[in-house]
């Protein structure tokens, strides 16, 4: 087990690592122009030439990666193109809005997909009723269901916001939910709460579908296992069959899927922030793309796809605990 | 035998009918069963795959698969309590009290992810006892495997754990169901032995379920053979198979292959099914198959009735027996039943008659002098251990390496028929493999004589391309000769034919073939240009004992047609005596014993042959 | 419990069974009609607009039904059908292109793998792996950013971080069918490595790759309009579905339909993707 997670662990770094160089090669043929962008458009030659060198932008492909790892690994990730800030200070300030957002919406599309997979597998009564408006929601593209929530439940029936965190102070931690909560804030805590419902029910949706499908066809699949009838066979309840044979041996898929949708969710959550004006880095990423700050975009790439290939580890270990096969 | 007849039997079906849905299709599976199990009784329930047995077993523990929507008629009491209309919570009570069950396939029907101590002490209750349970079916060490996984074990091993699981909380009865199919032939044996200790010394009743009559003839007190989800026979043991009263259970003992079959006659088998399900449905359901079939059969269901009422010849050699006869008479579990319309007599006339086994001309003689058609030299191979195979027991997990052949030597004289014996993991199809080319050696060599190796595999559908037609399939094998399109549809009509198959079969595609036609189709590419050695590797071992025997017949019969050079890879002793001249009998990648076939099974000399044939159930000549 | 050998599988087979399949087929012929019709309006998208989707054309801000404007017009006096009809041609044939890209590309490297084996299956699938393990979406973003913004670079962006699940599926696939048992016997009854691959292996895989392509469109169609919403497409004025929803936000609680009917388009295109390709699985049923 100590092997499989060292080795796990190794390999997330070179993923890291791989990650890096691709953004800084495409930095290195990004057709925006760091110098002019950086000193604006009129800048004179001798000015450019002068900031060429002082960026080291003359020097050698490998040498210049190099020295982007170190700055990396020293925190300079390069200044904003349109904020002028350095980039790491941009989103120290955005990043804690976007875990909270993603967080509890990966825990809904868990809890979500979860309750589609067993209502499914077991044949709850009604539950195919749902199937028709489940694939219309799965198919249709985030930004509309956003769009679709917010003259609903805004427009229409005046019952959540859709725009913000709300008014709570971020404190400690930057999770508003946490925050107000330690705070003693109630009332910034249930602000806090119905600001995040919409972004965080919309950006759910297809993964909870994504994820209750996969485990809905695993967990039908080992209901059906030998070792399913034996257990039955033993006399055990119901309850106590599906506990202790059939839910951990169909987790599996299901947490490789959600690895992938967590993945999935990191980029639909730059649409999502954008609607709501979720302060945010999607919304810092939607708001450099159009102003083609190629620092910021590299830079919001690079962290979300490092918490990407992080949680993806995360999953795998989890999987290996699950299934004791997996490790050997 | 361990019956008290006064007491309750441990379980009773009465009238048994059920049927299940299946792709939208509803069939009935059971059609009307009748038995009772007494207490401390073992009673062995025969019969192919399609009759019905399996879904007895899951109805007997009040389990049928809901997804096929059965509907069950008739009555089954296990312990006293109704199985069919009972509420969830009574069976589970009788599943947890009464029952214990043992399944074909031990790697799957133990949790995978859980270890083993724990799946034992889910149905035993505490850990002492699971511990006890453990030691008493045989696994030593127990306290240490009480913390592994079921795939760090053996196969052997798992099928003790879930026999453990079987007795915990001493149940009043066990399902077996095929425990020893997917098992090798010595711990087949020793799973058997361990089934008997357990009702000796658990006072329980074993209900075991087998495609072989030989395997329940080891330890049933009493034998039903069923057919079409209809009991045909019922009796005990003895009786059953040394005296037995219908023709299908005749033809069973008959196609099956023994030590005892004559080596110098064709196979006897059994006529394949040509009706439709609507005609067997109406009358008898063998009377399609059954060489005595009279006209009755065909319309008429015959009860299952003592075999003393049911003796006495009427018309036309018919038993003499209407429909207004008592047929609700209880039957004691002494007795024995048959379910035919011919007399008694009739049928055991027909036992003695040996009129359809046609003798075998003399076989080939190896030419002397000739090249030997196979010369296997100091042949090693070893495999990097990395894709574990699933059936495969990873006992020693800290091998790396593992030596499927140490130093082989083996001559084959061209004509010459070499049966290859071993266990899972001896070698022998490895060995067949290397000869084929299909798996390098590692060192050694082979050399083959002109005309290279073909071969034939276990699993036929799997070895037929299933996108191309049987003529495409069997044009391949001519596309090197470069004939011209009319001469390679004679010679791909030739082979057809050869293989008793219609012409049309040209265009159809293998999946709308049976497993017996497959195999043929197989055997026709590889023999349809002669090849110096034909390699079977158990071309039988997937169909029913009636369907291999017609595909021994064959391979037989092309052997001595074409003098053809044959290997024939099998972890069946009789069916090695009865298809090599020789016999090699492998372990541990290594060969043991070589000899005709008549002194490897007369005279065996090394102590695994021994052990391998002492394990081999018979039943003894009689049939 | 199989009935093997006894009888033959089609006498196994009685008639309710085929009656039952007839009707699921039909359902899915029609499944996959409706994409092939959705394949047509993007054809011929540009003969059936009314309008030209850029110059404004009628009053602003027309809501849908309007007599010379069924779909309405947006708030600059553009025709909303025809701009919709345009970017369905657009995101459709760029769905169309990136997936039967990825399909060549990873068609090619997964048989590749697959057939060779050893070191060379090792290092492309080394190669693929890498990609999947990397964040698809963002580094197509960044690809885009790099590159500059335009649909060709949009299609370049999604079509590198798209081939690689293709590779895996069909090396898979071309992996567990080179080691059954008609593989090896077709080489022992003679047969070339050429021909056992496009004949004993190929075949097998293409209905497992045209299931998985055909279920893919959909997100494909997703992930094209997501990008075009943040920006990452063809430039203003031209009819993009993701962007002129974008563009029009502000309209959202004002006109709804001038920011929802573009989103409605791509609901459309990327349900009609889906259910084709269910119809598609249940007409040739992949093994996956």
């Amino acid at each position: 087990m100590t092997r499989f997670l060292l080795r796990r662990l190794g390999s997330a770094v070179v993923l890291i690592l791989i990650l890096s160089a691709v953004i800084f090669l495409l930095q290195s043929v990004s057709t925006a122009d760091p110098v002019k962008a950086y000193l604006g458009a009129n800048a004179s030659p001798a000015a450019v030439a002068a900031a060429r060198q002082s960026l080291g932008l003359d020097d050698p492909l490998p040498v210049r990666y190099v020295d982007f790892l170190t700055n990396l690994v020293q925190g300079d990730l390069g200044v904003s193109y349109r904020t002028h800030r350095p980039v790491v200070t941009d989103l120290q300030a955005f990043l804690p809005a976007t875990m909270e957002l993603v967080l509890w919406s990966f825990v809904i599309a868990v809890l979500l997909g979860g309750l589609f997979a067993v209502s499914g597998a077991l044949r709850w009564r009604g539950s195919s009723i749902f199937r028709g408006p489940l694939l219309v929601l799965a198919t249709a593209p985030p930004f509309l269901l956003a769009l679709g929530g917010i003259v609903l439940f805004y427009a229409q029936l005046h019952i959540l916001p859709a725009n913000g965190r709300g008014p709570g102070e971020t404190g400690p931690t930057g999770f508003l939910l946490i925050d107000t909560l330690v705070a003693g804030d109630p009332a910034g805590f249930a602000s806090a709460a119905q600001h995040l419902l919409l972004p965080a029910v919309v950006l759910a949706i297809a993964p909870a579908i994504a994820i209750g499908r996969i485990m809905r066809s695993s967990l039908t699949n080992t209901l059906g296992a030998d070792y399913v009838r034996t257990a039955e066979s033993k006399g055990l309840t119901p309850f106590r069959v599906l506990g202790r044979h059939v839910v951990r041996n169909s987790l599996g898929p299901g947490l490789s899927m959600a690895g992938l949708q967590l993945g999935f969710m990191f980029a639909g959550v730059v649409v999502v922030e954008q609607i709501f004006s979720w302060p945010g880095i999607g919304n810092y990423l939607a708001a450099s793309i159009p102003t083609s700050d190629f620092p910021a975009i590299a830079a919001v790439t690079l962290v979300l796809g490092t918490i990407y290939i992080v949680a993806n580890a995360l999953v795998d270990v989890l999987q290996a605990v699950a299934d004791p096969r997996l490790s050997a | 035998m361990a019956t008290s007849t006064d007491a309750p039997p441990a379980a009773s079906l009465s009238g048994l009918t059920l049927s299940l849905e299946r792709d939208g299709v509803r069939s009935d599976v059971l059609r009307g069963i009748d038995l009772e199990i007494a207490r401390g009784e073992i009673v062995g329930l025969v019969g192919e795959s399609g009759s019905g047995k399996s879904v007895l077993a899951l109805a007997l523990m009040g389990l049928l698969p809901h997804r096929s929507h059965p509907e069950v008629g008739g009555a089954i009491r296990v312990a006293g309590v109704d199985m069919v209309h009972g509420r969830a919570e009574e069976l589970r009570a009788v599943r947890r009290n009464e029952l214990g069950v043992i399944f074909q396939d031990p790697m799957t029907s133990l949790n995978p992810t859980m270890r083993i101590g724990d799946q034992v002490t889910e149905a035993s209750g505490t850990s002492e006892e699971s511990l006890r349970l453990l030691t008493a079916v045989g696994i030593a060490d127990a306290e240490l495997r009480f913390r592994v996984y079921p795939h760090e074990l053996s196969g052997g091993l798992r099928q003790r754990v879930m026999a453990a699981i079987a007795v915990a909380g001493r149940p009043s009865l066990i399902i077996a169901d095929e425990p020893t199919t997917a098992l090798d032939v010595t711990v087949q044996a020793q799973v058997l032995d361990l089934l008997r200790e357990l009702r000796d010394e658990f006072g329980c009743s074993v209900v075991l379920i087998t495609h072989d009559l030989a395997v329940a003839g080891q330890i049933a007190d009493r034998i039903a053979v069923l057919y079409a989800g209809r009991i045909a026979e019922v009796g005990p043991t003895g009786e059953v198979l040394h005296a037995p009263t219908h023709p299908y259970t005749v033809g069973l003992l008959r196609s099956r292959l023994s030590l005892g079959t004559p080596r110098d006659q064709e196979l006897r088998t059994l006529r394949p099914e040509t009706g439709t399900p609507a005609e067997r449905m109406l009358g008898c359901a063998y009377h399609t198959r059954c060489p005595l079939a009279v006209e009755r059969c065909r319309v008429e269901q015959p009860p299952l009735l003592d075999i003393a009422l049911a003796s006495a010849p009427g018309i036309g050699g018919e038993v003499a027996l209407t429909a207004d006869l008592p047929t609700d008479e209880r039957l004691g579990p002494a007795d024995h039943d048959r379910a035919c319309w011919r007399t008694v007599d009739d049928v055991q006339g027909f036992i003695h008659d040996t009129a359809n086994a046609a003798p075998l001309t003399s076989r080939v003689a190896p030419g002397p002098g000739r090249e030997p058609a196979v010369r296997v030299t100091d042949l090693t191979v070893t495999f990097a251990l990395r894709q574990n195979r699933r059936q495969r027991g990873a006992g020693s997990s800290a091998a790396r390496e593992v030596r499927a052949l140490r130093g082989l030597n083996l001559t084959v004289e061209p004509g010459e028929a070499v049966s290859i014996v071993g266990e899972s993991g001896s070698g022998k199809s490895t060995l067949l493999r290397v000869i084929g080319g299909l798996t390098p050696a590692t060192s050694g060599s082979v050399a083959l004589a002109a005309g290279g190796a073909q071969m034939v595999f276990q699993d036929a559908g799997s070895s037929l391309t299933p996108w191309l037609t049987v003529g495409e399939l069997l044009g391949e094998r001519l596309a090197p000769l470069g004939l011209g399109r009319t001469e390679n549809r004679a010679r791909i009509d030739r082979a057809l034919t050869s293989i008793g198959l219609p012409l049309s079969v040209a265009r159809v595609r293998p999946a709308e073939l049976s497993g017996g036609q497959r195999q043929r189709v197989a055997l026709a590419r590889a023999t349809m240009i002669p090849p110096a050695v034909l390699l079977c590797d158990e071309p039988t071992s997937a169909l029913d004992a009636s369907l291999a025997a017609s595909v021994l017949n064959l391979i037989r019969e092309m052997r001595r047609e074409l003098e053809m050079t044959v290997l024939f890879v099998t972890h069946d002793l009789s069916v090695a005596r009865l298809m090599g001249d020789r016999i090699v009998v492998m372990t541990q990648g290594e060969i043991v014993e070589v000899g005709t076939s008549a002194d490897v099974i007369e005279r065996p000399e090394h102590p695994y042959t021994r052990r391998l044939l002492a394990s081999v159930p018979e039943i003894g000549a009689t049939v | 419990m199989s009935a093997t050998g006894i009888v033959s599988p089609r006498l196994r087979m009685p008639g309710p069974v085929r009656a039952r399949r007839r009707t699921g087929r039909g359902l899915s012929w029609a499944l996959v009609a409706l994409v092939a019709l959705l394949t047509l309006l993007a054809i011929f998208a540009r003969l059936l607009a009314p309008y030209d989707p850029v110059q404004p054309i009628g009053a602003l801000s027309l809501p849908p039904g309007s007599p010379d404007h069924l779909l309405g017009t947006d708030s600059i006096g553009r025709d909303l059908l025809s701009r919709t009809l345009y970017g369905i041609q657009v995101s459709w044939f760029a769905a169309l292109v990136v997936v039967v890209s990825g399909l060549v590309i990873g068609g090619i490297i997964g048989t590749l793998a697959g057939v060779a084996g050893g070191f060379i299956d090792n290092l492309l699938m080394r190669f693929t792996d890498l990609f999947l393990a990397l964040p698809g979406t963002l580094v197509a973003i960044a690809i885009v950013a790099a590159l500059g913004y335009n649909l060709q670079n949009t299609l370049i962006g999604i079509g590198v971080v798209w081939w690689p699940y293709y590779a895996r599926i069909i090396r898979g696939e071309v992996k567990a069918l080179a080691s059954r048992p008609h593989v090896e016997a077709a080489r022992l009854a003679g047969a070339g490595p050429a021909r056992i691959v496009f004949r004993h292996v190929l075949p097998g895989v293409i209905p497992t790759a045209i299931v998985t392509a055909s279920l893919d469109i959909g997100n494909v169609v997703l992930l094209l309009a997501g990008l075009s919403f943040l920006g990452l497409g063809q430039p203003a004025p031209a009819p993009e579905l993701g962007a002129d929803t974008a563009r029009n936000l502000g309209q959202l609680l004002t006109e709804p339909w001038i920011p929802l009917i573009p989103g409605l388009a791509v609901l459309l295109l990327s349900l009609v993707a889906n259910l084709g390709g269910d119809g598609v699985r249940t007409l040739i049923g992949g093994r996956r």
